[in-house]
This record gives structure tokens, C-alpha cells and sequence, in this order.
């Protein structure tokens, strides 16, 4: 049987074991890798790539490149 | 489909390193690292050429080839980025690159360099275009908005040309017609001859 001292004494520590526990946890999503496949996040930029009208101001702003 | 390719033009170059500001400036790149840097051959000397060297966005890029977790992809305008949440710093691509161009924030103990960084063309990275979160990763996305990368858009000289492949080599062509001899592009001679 467990004094109500020791009950005091014990209580602190279950509680910093939890919190140290809870500090080793792993999240289990891990990024399985294939040769020669991106598995990373999605660039916006790709879909905007096909866009006439983006392609169009982008060539405007490259020809202005040229000498005056 | 644009094909974008930068083009430094070794006889308007005037080793004013404005490219290498305006890249740190508008990407906010942290110390020890060059997305952009001016190189001299022959400096001191007569005849001395400057070229801006960074990534060129290689059409079979070597960095890509070798990425071991392959954080590597191309857009469809050939613009090469990469995701730095994949990126484990292990420095293959830097060794692959013939221009030097991957670049790491770290040079700790046990070879940890921290995540590679490089010129993105002004494209960003992935995720959402515009955010701060892509900004403190990747830096600046011109692209998205329809801009040219800063670098080209601040040289005085125009010397350092980006955009689209054809446009480029279009300029350059002009430029050569104009000057009336044969194409200054360094290494030229060496790979060539003189004749």
C-alpha cells in the first residue's frame, strides 16, 4: 500500500514520463522513394505554364530584351 | 512551348556583378550562399571576358540524374526546381553540376550542409505561387507574375539575356550580325580554332 506522500511523489513523475514519451514519438508518414519519380509537393507554376495568355506576357517581357 | 535559357554575352559584360545583387536582393538569399556569381578569365590582363555564371536549367540535367531521393522536376517551360522539403543534403548534385550552381547554407561537422538551394529562374518552387512560406524557401516567383528573372531584368549592359531559347539565340544572333564577326561566346575558340 501506497502512503499519500509517495502517491504525491509518484504523480510528478508519471507526468514527466508522459511528456517524455509523448517526445519520442515518430510520425509513421514517411516518402517512399522510386528511382526517377518526384514524390514532392505539386508546383502551381506547371498548370500556369499552358496558359496562352501567361506565355504571351511572358514573350512581351522577354522581347524587350533587345536593343534599342 | 518556351524553353527558358539564360545567355551571358562575354563582350558586354563588365564585371559589375549587378546580377549577383539583384538575385540576393529580390531571393533574399542567406550569407555563404551564391545562386549567381561573376566570373573573370584572364583577369588583369587585355582581353579579359567576364561570364555570369548559375544554373542553366540543363535540358538532361546532371543534378536531377544523380539526386538520390529525386527532389528534382522540370516545369514545361524546362525551368529545373526542386522540392527542399525532399532535399537530405547529401551534395551529389553539387558535385554533378559542371557550373557549380547547387549551393548549401551549412559546412558543419559530419559533412551536414543543409538543404541545397540554386537559382530557380525566378520560378519559386512548389507549393502554393506567392506565399511566404515558398519566399523563405525558394525566394522571388517573377515567373508566375510574367516577370524575367532579376538578374537579366537588372543588367545595364543587357549582356545577361534570359527567356525563351529561340528569343535568346534570336538577340545574340542580332547582336553578332551587327558586330560583324563570329560568335564571342567563351570557349568558342578553344573549341573551334580561330579560323
Amino acid at each position: 500500500m501506497m502512503t499519500m506522500s509517495q502517491r504525491r511523489f509518484h504523480l510528478p513523475l508519471l507526468v514527466v514520463a508522459a511528456l517524455l514519451l509523448a517526445g519520442c514519438y515518430e510520425s509513421p508518414d514517411v516518402t517512399r522513394f522510386e528511382p526517377g519519380v518526384y514524390k514532392g509537393e505539386s508546383d502551381p507554376l506547371l498548370a500556369k505554364s499552358g496558359n496562352t495568355a501567361h506565355q504571351e506576357n511572358l514573350a512581351e517581357r522577354f522581347d524587350g530584351q533587345r536593343d534599342r | 512551348m518556351a524553353r527558358m535559357k539564360f545567355l551571358c554575352d562575354a563582350d558586354r559584360c563588365i564585371e559589375c556583378n549587378g546580377c549577383v545583387t539583384a538575385c540576393k536582393n529580390t531571393n533574399e538569399v542567406p550569407w555563404g550562399v551564391n545562386r549567381r556569381r561573376v566570373v573573370t578569365l584572364n583577369d588583369g590582363l587585355p582581353g579579359e571576358k567576364s561570364i555570369s555564371v548559375a544554373c542553366m536549367h540543363c535540358t538532361d540535367a546532371p543534378c536531377a540524374a544523380v539526386c538520390p531521393v529525386d527532389c528534382f522536376y522540370t516545369t514545361d517551360d524546362g525551368i529545373v526546381l526542386h522540392d527542399k522539403d525532399l532535399c537530405i543534403g547529401c551534395g551529389y548534385c553539387f558535385y554533378a553540376c559542371p557550373f557549380g550552381a547547387p549551393q548549401f547554407p551549412k559546412a558543419e561537422a559530419f559533412g551536414v550542409r543543409g538543404k541545397m538551394d540554386k537559382c530557380t529562374f525566378c520560378a519559386g518552387g512548389p507549393g502554393e505561387d506567392g506565399t511566404v512560406g515558398e519566399f523563405e524557401k525558394y525566394g522571388a516567383n517573377r515567373i508566375a507574375d510574367g516577370k524575367l528573372p532579376a538578374c537579366a531584368e537588372m543588367c545595364a549592359t543587357k549582356a545577361l539575356l534570359a527567356g525563351d531559347g529561340d528569343m535568346v539565340a534570336d538577340i545574340y544572333r542580332e547582336r553578332v550580325l551587327r558586330r560583324g564577326g563570329r560568335p564571342q561566346t567563351w570557349g568558342w575558340s578553344q573549341a573551334y580554332g580561330q579560323g
